[in-house]
């Protein structure tokens, strides 16, 4: 049978696709944890940033015709703006507002967004045109036997990890950062502090929808594959993620990105391809009912 | 409070007598129900072009006995659901004696119940499940069923082409499994060995984990029994992972003109039931007009819904408006010497309402579909 | 202007007897077509009081509805191919079930703060449809499952439309009694405690844990038994029928016509089901998915705008209750 290089190689080359997989699944994770932390909102519409992000810069590079790269930063721009309109036109005006009031309306946002998309841009399968990149980004990076990384692959990688160091330094070492933990903890009290509360929460939807929207233009350009519905079971394991490794926490995100990616290429690889999807879904419920503070989140006790 | 209560009953019963309104009669109404929206819009599209093409043609030549053949075009998305809505609204139209649909085969399940109840006959252009002609008297088709195109392909994979081990890439529907189970079977009995099966669901974008096992597994060629939009993605990342000297061969749907935007679909077989450069006669006349009025070739599915719409036309203008008549009309095709000769070829219908009906092998070389070769006989 | 409370009664009254003599109103040959949306929206009302008990009387977001539909279809499905069971078997069967896993799925999650809840409710939900569409040795997987015998009463089976539109009926009219009983009773009276103040709610002793599951557990029951009608309706059923959307689809519902509120639930259902079809043929075909966008827009709207939905919850409070504040109060009202 296979020989045990074969089995390693195997694995390795599963292991390079789950991380590949799981470094995307970070990006959109964060925008989830972010907006919690300041919020305590999910905000559902976050799967629809990603998937017009996707759309957005497959107009301007096949459509406007712009290059790949200064589409990439107007499509980051685009994307943060859709992030603080979405709050300030749907969330903000229901911030005192029941909890269930504002899941209803995310909700409404999210199937708003899908169909709008679905309208504008048809329901089928797209591809970035496939110039875009210089060509060599589709082969081989480093090549280790069987397993190779190709350099798209690792330009998602470095780019995921780039973006977390930038947001990790933003939360603790900037003014605005501090901000955004003291309205996490308590909103009341930092008001009365004299941070504009709604100011930074726009902030943090606009740097959450950017990240987003990112995810959204590096997973079609992947997978080469784009469609309206593409939000919806992300934005779902993503959100698992975000929940595996602690709501609320942006390393957090990251590993649970990390992880719930490897745990999903891993279990569709050696366990069943059939049930791929659900082990994301079985994974946010385990976690959920069993250490809903995460891998790395911190019990938050109930205050009556 | 009262008020707005007393508007809204109003503008609810508003709303069931619009659902009523008769419509006008003096054209013949021939129902096409398919997908138009949705992912499968593509097979969709193809059918309609072919069903607005025919009856063009009939009307140009005088239309049924005088009278104008409409088509009327019903969306359901491929959605068992909405496709028992639809089948319903057609029942209840009494100027509707022939229905040209489904094509998923689990609209046409869904649809069953109802137009058995309305006595209606349906003839699928494009539905190729097995169970569907023996599952109810008034359903027909004229395209072949799976276990006649798996058997094909595995003949074909092992006759022509000489694979020995093959891996089976499927979805999770009911069309590429019953493909798959076809294809599977006659391997077989072939000598071909299956070396493993992996599947993969409507919504995946991300097939490598199935793919870098397949790798591993080293067979000579890949079959893909599901949809283009997931297929051009397939082959995609197989060639990204680098998955070398291996072949890709796919049934019906896959044969779609998105498969040609992706340089690395070359070489790739499908099998099909129509083919624009090795169909008869009879078709060249079809695939003028179609490139005339459309601007590109046709496909299997307008092809067949082509011929489909033909024979309803044919039915109507024999046997009148009455559905009972109809389904005679159709049941009485039952020889070659009286088959319905069409663009697709010759459709005679067996006592279970399924025809038997030619494959065809086409392969994309140089960015085009062309006819392969060596074709089974 | 507050209904008085005779007319409830009547209004009802009325509209069930519009209701009952409805097939026979010479509306042509589209009657079939007629019946068969409303006997949809009819199934979307029992439904909607399904889910009514659990966002609506005790104020959590219950996301994953669509499984418990999903199990009291294929419930009834196998039931009626293998044993060809009745389908008056069938439908306490099916409830039983629902109200089964709806214990089991309750039990550990109903601690849950809210958010957490409705994302457990989901996946739940989404795992139970994985499941029929994978287990095909159960279920058929992606074939479906056709075949379904209909209805039968006294070995007398059903198949015409106005048949299924009654049998319908009737079985909104069980769930109706059964949802307002349990809006008056002690049952309900803690829901609502509990959905007005959670922490108020337990230092009036109620067990928050034993009610929650409690009104989950009917929740499931109640969507079951609409599984299991609409199995023997449709007569084939198949995974695509049990997406996610119909949790959203039933949610909007209750949201537009008033979220705990009976008359509320089923007049959002009323309205917004035959809705859809009226929009199949007043949009062109290109708009055909813009469909969805309005539901979506509704929700939005509605929360933003009149979160209490149409018909608001204070309005359909019983006669009783209205009775006992007025005591309560000393007649200052």
């Amino acid at each position: 049978m296979e020989s045990l290089f074969d089995q390693s190689s195997l694995f390795l080359q599963q292991l390079v696709n789950g991380i590949t997989l799981g470094g995307v699944y970070a990006l959109i994770a964060v925008g989830y944890t972010m907006v919690y932390g300041v919020i305590q909102l999910i905000n559902f519409a976050h799967g629809e940033i990603y998937m017009l992000g996707a759309f957005l810069a497959y107009t301007l590079v096949a459509v406007v015709g712009m290059p790949f790269f200064p589409a990439f930063v107007l499509t980051l721009l685009i994307c943060a703006v859709l992030g603080v309109v979405l709050d300030f036109v749907a969330y903000r005006p229901l911030r005192k507002a029941p909890r269930l009031a504002a899941l209803i309306t995310a909700i409404g946002m999210s199937i708003f967004l899908q169909n709008m998309a679905m309208l504008v841009w048809g329901s089928q399968i797209k591809s970035y045109p496939r110039d875009i990149l210089p060509p060599f980004f589709s082969e081989s990076a480093i090549t280790f036997g069987d397993v190779s990384l190709s350099w798209l692959q690792l330009f998602i990688l470095a780019i995921t990890l780039l973006s977390m160091i930038i947001l990790h330094l933003t939360i603790h070492k900037t003014r605005i950062g501090m901000a955004m933990r003291a309205i996490s903890q308590d909103k009341t009290a930092s008001a009365l502090m004299g941070i504009g509360v709604n100011r930074v929460i726009s902030f943090t939807f606009a740097i959450g929808s950017a990240m987003g929207g990112m995810a959204g233009v590096l997973v079609g350009l992947y997978y080469n594959a784009i469609f309206p519905t593409m939000g919806y079971v992300a934005g779902i394991k993503a959100f698992a993620a975000a929940v595996l490794g602690g709501i609320g926490s942006v390393p957090g995100a990251m590993l649970g990105g990390g992880v719930l990616g490897i745990a999903e290429v891993m279990g569709a690889g050696y366990i069943s391809s059939e049930y791929r999807d659900g082990i994301s879904y079985a994974v946010m419920i385990a976690v959920i009912l069993f250490k809903p503070s995460g891998l790395i989140g911190k019990q938050n006790a109930e205050k009556v | 409070m009262k008020r707005l209560g007393f508007f809204l009953c109003f503008w609810v019963l508003l709303q069931f007598v619009g659902l009523t309104c008769p419509s006008w009669a003096d054209s013949i109404k021939i129902p096409v129900a398919a997908p138009f929206t949705g992912p499968l819009a593509s097979f969709g599209e193809g059918m309609k072009n072919g069903a607005l093409l025919k009856a063009e043609e009939i009307n140009a030549k005088g239309g049924i006995n005088g009278q104008k053949v409409e088509i009327i075009l019903e969306d359901e998305l491929c959605d068992p659901k909405e496709a028992a809505t639809v089948a319903t609204k057609l029942a209840a139209d009494p100027d509707i004696s022939i229905v040209v649909g489904h094509l998923c085969s689990s609209a046409s399940l869904a649809s069953l119940p109802i137009y058995k109840e309305a006595k209606l006959t349906a003839i699928s252009p494009a539905s190729t499940n097995i169970s569907l002609g023996k599952s109810s008297p008034y359903y027909f088709r004229n395209v072949y069923k799976d276990d006649f195109q798996g058997l094909f392909l595995a003949k074909y994979a092992k006759n022509v082409k000489g694979y020995k081990k093959v891996a089976i890439f499927y979805e999770m529907n009911d069309y590429s499994m019953g493909l798959m189970n076809a294809f599977m079977k006659q391997a077989k009995k072939n000598g071909i060995r299956i070396l493993g099966k992996e599947a993969y669901s409507a919504e995946t974008t991300d097939f490598k984990p199935q793919l870098t096992k397949f790798k591993m597994m080293k067979p000579d060629a890949i079959f893909i029994p599901g949809y283009a939009p997931q297929g051009t993605l397939i082959i995609s990342q197989a060639r990204s992972l680098g998955i070398k000297n291996v072949d890709f061969l796919g049934a019906d749907g896959l044969d779609d003109n998105l498969m040609l935007k992706n340089p690395d679909a070359e070489g790739l077989f499908v099998t099909t039931p129509f083919i624009p450069d090795k169909a008869g006669p009879k078709a060249a006349g079809f695939i003028k007009a179609y490139r005339e009025k459309y601007g590109i070739d046709p496909n299997w599915f307008a092809a067949n819904t082509y011929d489909a719409v033909g024979i309803a036309a044919a039915a109507i203008a024999a046997a009148g408006q009455d559905r009972e008549k109809v389904r005679e009309y159709l049941v009485s095709i039952d020889t070659k010497a009286k088959a319905y000769d069409g663009v697709a070829g010759k459709t005679y219908f067996d006592k279970n309402g399924d025809c038997l009906k030619e494959a065809f092998v086409k392969e994309i070389k140089n960015g085009k579909w062309v006819g392969a070769e060596k074709q089974l006989q | 202007m507050s209904l008085s409370p005779k007319n409830p009664r009547v209004l009802f009254l009325a509209i069930l007897f519009l209701a009952v003599i409805l097939p026979w109103i010479p509306l042509g040959p589209s009657t079939n077509y007629l019946l068969r949306v409303l006997t949809s929206a009819v199934l979307y009302m029992i439904l909607a009081l399904g889910l009514n008990i659990v966002p609506g009387f005790t104020g959590l977001l219950d996301l994953g509805y669509v499984g418990f539909y999903g199990i009291g279809a294929y419930t009834s499905g196998l039931l009626a191919i293998h044993y060809d069971l009745s389908l008056w078997v069938i439908l306490p069967l099916a409830a039983a079930n629902g109200a089964l896993w709806g214990v089991l799925l309750g039990a550990p999650t109903l601690r849950l703060t809210g958010d957490y809840f409705a994302i457990v409710t989901f996946g739940f939900s989404e795992l139970v449809v994985l499941l029929i569409r994978n287990e095909l040795w159960l279920t058929r997987g992606p074939m479906g499952l056709p075949g379904i015998p209909p209805p039968a009463i006294f070995g007398y089976a059903l198949t015409q439309g106005w048949q299924y539109f009654y049998l319908a009926l009737f079985l909104l009219l069980v769930v109706l009694v059964v949802v307002v009983r349990l809006e008056n009773s002690r049952l309900g009276r803690a829901w609502f405690a509990i959905r007005e103040d959670e922490t108020a709610a337990q230092c009036c002793g109620i067990s928050l844990i034993r009610y929650k599951v409690m009104a989950f557990a009917a929740s499931a029951a109640i969507g079951a038994m609409g599984g299991a009608f609409y199995a023997k309706w449709f007569r084939f059923i198949h995974p695509d029928m049990f997406k996610f959307w119909e949790s959203i689809l039933i949610l909007c519902l209750i949201v537009f016509g008033g979220m705990g509120s009976i008359a509320g639930t089923m007049l959002g259902a009323l309205i917004l089901i035959p809705l859809t079809e009226v929009l199949r043929t007043a949009l062109p075909q290109s708009m055909f998915n813009a469909r969805y966008l309005i539901y979506g827009l509704l929700l939005v709207l509605m929360m933003r705008l009149r979160p209490e939905g149409l018909i608001p919850f204070q309005l359909s409070r019983s006669r009783k209750a209205e009775q006992a504040k007025a005591r309560l109060l000393g007649g200052e009202e």
